[in-house]
């Protein structure tokens, strides 16, 4: 019950505040004193609701330059984002990072987990009250790549697109709603800006999240009258960055918790990579094998006496 | 897996190639059994997160598209092409109901703000762009340099053929209308070899006599059966001088004097010795 108690709460808190506010002076804003009636209309017309998320994104110390800059990137698209310093990647089981999170005031977090160098790992969670995802990052390509040219505003609003299956099974149901909570940007959020230019893609294929970024261009001289013949002529320029999230874990609380789905195709790259060891460490010994029997051949059926062998010798 | 962590630490710009084995990862052909999947705790937990039902779309800008068909994931381009329809059908969606909605969607032209990548990178992409082109452009203008040699080539290879074949034909022709000539009979052996002459004279395949003079008309040799005793001659007395003189090669060392020439009073003449020897006395 993270966020609707929270909101409950706030509800149930706020009267007696008010009350005790206006005995006091109402509140200030950028264009002088807030009137009460004026605030109460505002709640009423909005039905109460108002997106404060706010994301804590961070690393793993010992984090590669490739997936730093991943993570950058996903920080330069997240308006409503916090970035911290990397967080020693042994001390990030639980307890260290919860805390964190709670320092910084955000309800929710981007762990990007970095291992031997060379496996990323992305949770995303929830808090306090979880739930926390735990993907293992491949195919990356930061925007710093020069093949995808496309820019748009920093902080304009993404437009979030998923596939249809996203509403195939509960686990992704559940990623659905946290991908919509961390990378939509809340509405009038300060730092946003009231344009869209932009597009997100989570797409399920291969029962791996792809991530896209696209901008939406126009041809120059139409966007003025982009509600007659725009929409036709609307085309999209890849921003970046991509990756593909591999559903590893989910979990019930935040970073821990009982575990709520468990990816049964799942093969960690240390296993492959073991695999993949083994498989040339057979090698010399299949050729050591090799070699005694075609010799054990040759000997079970040697040659016959070549009756023409000393014809030219004389 | 592996290869696409090489592919991490190579630079950037090898991404093309190394697209296609960056998915290469591995999964289990068949399901784990014993993995857990517990729906009504993630059912619970999604109703716990989920924001309440009456939240405007305005507030998540979220848009499901119909994925039409299933995407080959180790076809880059038809992945690609599948996000992209994606993307671009969601935006329509959602132009639409910002329209409906009456808020603004595309920046105007004239609203200027910090941009995600800075103009520093846009530069950068834009020369590589530019590079590309160029690249391209070069090669075509290559390729087409190279077409025009080989068509010359060939114009001047059938030009050649065609020189031949008519010089052939031409000698052909004479040689018939010579035939034909004997078979009717001809008038007179004089006049004949007049007319032969006539077009040894005016055909390419004999040169004039013209540029050969002093050689007879009959002479077959064209002069030089005339001319080689004469040059016989000449070859012998050149060989004499040669063989006293030498010919070619460095001179320098053989007309200098050493113990055996200085020795050597052959060449001298006793006569000349007295003489002198009177001459002191």
């Amino acid at each position: 019950m993270g966020k609707k108690r929270k909101q409950r709460e706030t509800e149930v808190v706020a009267p007696p505040k008010k009350d005790m506010s206006a005995e006091e002076r109402p509140k200030r804003t950028l264009l002088g004193w807030k009137d009460k009636s004026e605030e109460v209309g505002k709640e009423s017309d909005s039905s109460g609701f108002r997106n404060k998320e706010k994301v804590l994104v961070t690393c793993s110390r010992r984090i590669n330059f490739r997936y730093r800059h991943l993570m950058l990137n996903v920080v330069s698209l997240l308006p409503h984002c916090k970035k911290d310093n990397k967080v020693e990647s042994k001390a990030s089981k639980g307890a260290t990072l919860n805390e964190l999170v709670e320092l910084k005031g955000g309800s929710s977090c981007l762990f990007f987990e970095c291992r031997k160098h060379k496996d990323l790992y992305l949770w995303m969670v929830k808090c306090p009250n979880g739930p926390s995802v735990k993907f293992l990052v491949n195919a990356v390509h930061t925007m710093e790549e020069l093949k995808l040219t496309g820019n748009h505003l920093s902080g304009s609003r993404p437009i979030l697109t998923f596939s249809d299956n996203f509403d195939k099974d509960a686990h992704w149901k559940l990623l659905k709603e946290m991908i919509i909570q961390i990378f939509g940007v809340p509405k009038e959020h300060r730092k946003s800006k009231p344009y869209h230019d932009h597009v997100f893609v989570f797409s399920i294929v291969d029962d791996h999240i792809w991530f896209r970024n696209y901008q939406i261009s126009v041809p120059h001289n139409e966007a003025d009258k982009l509600p007659r013949g725009g929409l036709e002529n609307m085309t999209l320029v890849e921003v970046g960055p991509r990756f593909c999230l591999n559903p590893i874990k989910i979990f019930g609380g935040s970073f821990g918790g009982p575990t709520l789905y468990e990816n049964p195709f799942y093969i960690s790259p240390n296993q492959i990579r073991a695999l993949d060891k083994k498989k040339k460490a057979g090698k010399y010994a299949k050729k050591v094998k090799a070699k005694t029997r075609r010799k054990m051949h040759e000997l079970s059926n040697q040659l016959e006496p070549d009756e023409f062998a000393d014809m030219w010798k004389e | 897996m592996e290869d696409g962590n090489i592919e991490d630490h190579s630079e950037e710009a090898s991404q093309s190639e190394s697209e296609s084995e960056e998915d290469g990862d591995v999964r289990l052909t068949e399901p784990a059994k014993n993995s857990i999947y517990n729906r009504e705790g993630l059912l619970d937990k999604l109703g716990d997160i989920s924001w309440p039902e009456n939240v405007g779309w305005i507030h998540k800008l979220s848009l499901d598209i119909n994925q039409e068909q299933e995407v080959d994931v180790n076809d880059d381009l038809a992945r690609e092409l599948a996000f992209y329809t994606q993307a671009l059908e969601g935006t329509r969606q959602a132009f639409e109901k910002f329209q409906s909605m009456g808020l603004p969607f595309l920046r105007p032209s004239d609203y200027y703000a910090e941009m995600v990548k800075t103009d520093s990178h846009m530069v950068k992409v834009k020369g590589r762009l530019l590079a590309e082109k160029k690249k391209i452009e070069e090669a075509e203008e290559r390729r087409k340099a190279r077409e025009a040699k080989r068509l010359s080539k060939e114009i001047q290879a059938q030009k050649l053929k065609e020189r031949t074949k008519q010089k052939k034909d031409e000698i052909e022709s004479v040689k018939k209308w010579r035939k034909q000539r004997q078979q009717s009979g001809f008038a007179g052996g004089e006049r004949d070899v007049e007319m032969d002459l006539d077009f040894e004279d005016g055909k390419v395949f004999e040169k004039s006599d013209k540029k050969r003079p002093g050689v007879a008309p009959g002479d077959r040799s064209g002069g030089k059966a005339k001319r080689g005793p004469i040059n016989r001659k000449k070859q012998q007395k050149r060989e004499q001088r040669s063989s006293k003189f030498g010919s070619g090669g460095r001179k320098a060392l053989k007309k200098q004097n050493s113990a055996e020439t200085t020795n050597d009073l052959r060449g001298f003449n006793r006569a000349d010795f007295t003489g002198n020897k009177k001459r002191k006395r």
